[in-house]
């Protein structure tokens, strides 16, 4: 698997994990997109007045007056910036960040190719995606990290559906619909999901608690590209499964909550609102609650959404 | 009154089913609006008086105009409150 993302960088210890790393994202997005690494030492946070929008371990500044976005790691120092108008984004490592480097990969890096692949039209969703093996539908489920996706991409992953990512989606305007990318990662369950799969196995994840599984090894394949049909916006409940059909002003609604970038950079706002907006027109969209029953029952999601 | 309206210019709308989500970058917050808020806002892209936004309601809905008249202050107090909204000139 190969990225269409160009890596640049000279440190000979950093560039091959890196080059792995971006490789094995299977990412590829059209255009002249450049991943340029260095080490050495990153600017200061406070040279940058914009405000602050955070999310665990990175510090984002984007927009107005000056265009483009920073980003920080706030775990070591390390920053990012793409200029405006510009397909590059330019990253210092210090020695400290690139000592942790796959962890800085996990969560700054990711979030660095999350802005850069917005200047190819590729505008990310906090989504896990699938695709029915009955009906060829494309299922997309957006939500927060305690939503039940990544539980409900492995549960339909051992029913022999394909499924593309349990967290880290980018929506790309099709000829005539709206496509869902996955970024490969393997699907990361925390200890409650895997019992609940009755599954004993996985690689485990040390640093998050949790234990990460590939689609294939739960019987399913990977779908790196999905168009959706359905929309789920998940939640764990304590009773059995139901779903509510939700109308189009509700389904944008929840997809503007989920692809919280796009209230960043101007200039790329509109048109990742736009995507938003079609793909809630495109599939339809519910509020469901998981249950339990999921478990006995696979097969009644879909029943749900049929 | 010569009060006039406008669109915050850190607004972003996407229209679905007539009716929409209105992005506000500057607050980074979003609102669902239904077909006469963004019927509303879609007028407000220029601006627009009291009496303009009655008369875009009245011509596009079976509305009388007094109650055409209390959606519209209802809509700019919420849209002041939200700064959704930026006003051009008094009376």
């Amino acid at each position: 698997m190969t990225s269409t993302i160009k890596l640049a960088c000279d440190d000979a210890e950093v560039r091959p994990a890196l080059a792995a790393w971006l490789d094995a994202t299977g990412l590829e997005p059209p255009g002249d997109l450049t991943l340029d690494v260095r080490v050495g030492n990153p600017a200061s946070a406070s040279s940058d007045a914009r405000l602050a929008f955070r999310q665990p371990g990175v510090v984002v500044r984007a927009g107005p007056p000056e265009g483009g976005v920073r980003l920080w790691w706030e775990v070591a120092p390390a920053v990012a910036e793409i200029a405006p108008g510009a397909s590059v984004a330019r990253v210092t490592l210090s020695s400290a960040a690139a000592k942790q480097l796959a962890c800085c990969a996990g969560t700054f890096l990711t979030t660095v190719l999350i802005f850069l692949l917005r200047r190819a039209g590729w505008h990310h969703v906090h989504a896990a995606t699938a695709i029915d093996p009955e009906d060829g539908r494309g299922w997309l489920l957006a939500g927060n990290a305690a939503a039940g996706k990544s539980t409900t991409a492995a549960l339909l992953a051992t029913r022999g559906w394909a499924v593309g990512t349990d967290d880290l989606a980018f929506l790309i305007s099709g000829a005539t619909r709206v496509a869902a990318a996955a970024c490969r990662a393997p699907i990361a369950l925390r200890d409650g999901g895997r019992r609940l799969l009755q599954r004993i196995d996985g690689i485990p994840l040390a640093e998050r608690e949790k234990f990460a599984f590939w689609p294939e090894d739960l019987g399913g394949v990977w779908a790196p590209r999905i168009e959706p049909d359905v929309i789920l916006f998940p939640s764990i409940g304590d009773g059995h499964t139901t779903a509510t059909s939700l109308g189009q002003r509700e389904a944008l609604a929840g997809l503007v909550r989920w692809s919280a970038w796009v209230v960043l950079e101007p200039e790329l706002a509109q048109p990742h609102l736009d995507l938003l907006g079609a793909l809630a027109r495109q599939a339809r969209a519910y509020r469901v609650t998981l249950g339990r029953d999921l478990f006995a029952n696979p097969g009644r999601l879909a029943e749900l959404v049929a | 009154m010569n009060t006039r309206y406008q669109r915050h210019p850190e607004l972003r709308l996407a229209p679905v089913e007539e009716e929409g989500v209105v992005l506000h970058l500057g607050t980074r917050r979003y609102f669902t609006v239904n077909d006469s808020g963004l019927t509303l806002l879609e007028a407000l892209a220029s601006p627009q008086t009291f009496d303009d936004l009655v008369a875009a309601l009245v011509g596009r809905y079976d509305v009388t105009a007094a109650g055409a008249q209390e959606s519209v202050r209802e809509f700019i107090d919420r849209c002041l409150a939200a700064e959704l909204l930026r006003i051009e000139g008094h009376a």
